[in-house]
């Protein structure tokens, strides 16, 4: 915006004669008075100082208002960055998304293998799984069916070897697991699974 | 030195029957643990493995199997020990025997393989360990594959260089081919063009392996 040279002010005021400004000034003057004569001879707009009290009546929205529209609205951002940290920032989420930082499970040791193990007991409260890696005692390893399909899964480490094992039903049914790829006789007339554990750093 | 080692002896027996009653106390039937105590004393002084007893004893206590019952199989679990460590001596191991082929043998004879396949197994692997190979061929006989070719094909394996888990793969890439449909001498001579070059069993997944967990009072390595 241009300013206006005081000495306008002042004349449109009538504190100094117009005679008194240099002839580029005046002529500023009589265009201004020209125009608020223009602006006074037109006709009123209807409904316009309506409409404009309108307006100034609304309360003004409130802070979280303000801060929903700025949020939904349309903002320019520019980022600027050197290409060579940008492949450094896509590394780095690359590298997030292969190794999360979160719970990595516990660490194997040169001897130790994972045991799988997964049964399906549509309606059961509880699965464990007993066998000779726990001292067959009951309750110790709780298989989990987490999505509720009646599908129970647990994951155990174990050292390398030989195992034979059941699951245990809400506490009290014992059963082979029939997915094994082994059995053997218990000696009690009914049957084991055998579990063969490698080790996973082999 | 000699009579330190009496005296170790004299006092590490007694000690080891005290450590097998207290595991038993409480979750065998008391009635049982006498008894059972006295067969793995037996087990012991046979230089037998006696964990296999005790473990036999606290399944059938958790499995709230009468005291009878509990100390009848505990007896047949001895004596499938001393069968299979008579079988390693017969086969060429000298005595004593490990413990852990004895209870490897003793599994082979318990999933029904024939002793005669057994004693060839141990002739065709002179050294320990043997569990994965006898075990690959009683996955073989257990899907009715012929004992003699079973040991057939894992022995060839063995002379191709092929040892512990991976005599496993070779089993489970014959039952595959049976899956597949093919005869059972089609799955042995397919999976014997292979070797030694059978497909290894895939690794448990990283998902797996995050949700492993360790069963509660087993101590990392």
């Amino acid at each position: 915006m241009n300013p206006i040279d005081s000495r306008i002010h002042q004349a449109l005021d009538g504190e100094i004669a117009r005679d008194a400004l240099p002839p580029a000034l005046r002529r500023t003057v009589e265009r201004l008075e020209a125009a608020a004569g223009l602006l006074a001879a037109a006709a009123p707009v209807p409904g316009l100082e309506a409409r404009v009290m309108a307006v100034i009546r609304q309360p003004a929205p409130s802070r979280t208002w303000r801060v929903v529209r700025w949020l939904a609205t349309p903002h320019t951002v520019m980022v600027r960055i050197r290409p060579a940290w940008s492949l450094a920032l896509a590394a780095v989420l690359v590298l997030l998304a292969l190794f999360p930082l979160g719970d990595r499970g516990p660490m194997l040791g040169e001897h130790e293998g994972i045991a799988q193990f997964v049964g399906r007991f549509p309606g059961a409260r509880s699965v464990h799984v007993v066998g000779s890696f726990n001292d067959w005692r009951t309750g110790t390893i709780a298989l989990e069916d987490r999505d509720h399909d009646g599908v129970w899964r647990g994951v155990v480490v174990l050292p390398a070897g030989t195992y034979e094992y059941m699951f245990v039903v809400d506490g009290e049914l014992w059963v082979p697991d029939h997915l094994a790829e082994r059995q053997v006789a218990d000696n009690f007339g009914r049957e084991n699974s055998i579990v063969i554990v490698r080790a996973v750093r082999r | 030195m000699r009579f330190v080692l009496l005296v170790l002896a004299l006092l590490a027996t007694p000690l080891a029957a005290q450590s097998v009653r207290d595991r038993l106390e409480g979750r065998v039937p008391a009635e049982a643990i006498p008894a059972v105590d006295s067969l793995v004393q037996v087990a012991a002084q046979e230089n037998l493995p006696t964990e296999p007893l005790v473990q036999k004893a606290l399944e059938g206590g958790a499995k709230q199997v009468v005291a009878l019952r509990v100390v009848a199989a505990v007896q047949v679990s001895l004596t499938q020990l001393r069968d299979a460590r008579d079988l390693l001596v017969r086969a060429g191991d000298l005595p004593p025997v490990t413990p852990g082929e004895v209870t490897t043998v003793a599994w082979a004879l318990r999933r029904g393989l024939p002793a005669v396949v057994v004693g060839r197994i141990v002739g065709a692997l002179p050294r320990p360990p043997r569990a994965a190979a006898v075990h690959a061929v009683a996955d073989l006989v257990a899907h009715r594959f012929d004992p003699d070719s079973g040991a057939d094909l894992i022995i060839d394996a063995i002379h191709q260089g092929l040892h512990e888990a991976r005599l496993l793969d070779v089993s489970t890439a014959a039952i595959q081919e049976l899956q597949r449909g093919r005869s059972h001498a089609e799955a042995l001579a397919l999976v014997r063009q292979e070797l030694p070059n059978v497909p290894a069993a895939p690794k448990p997944t990283r998902a797996a392996v995050v949700r492993a967990r360790r069963p509660p009072g087993q101590q990392p390595p």
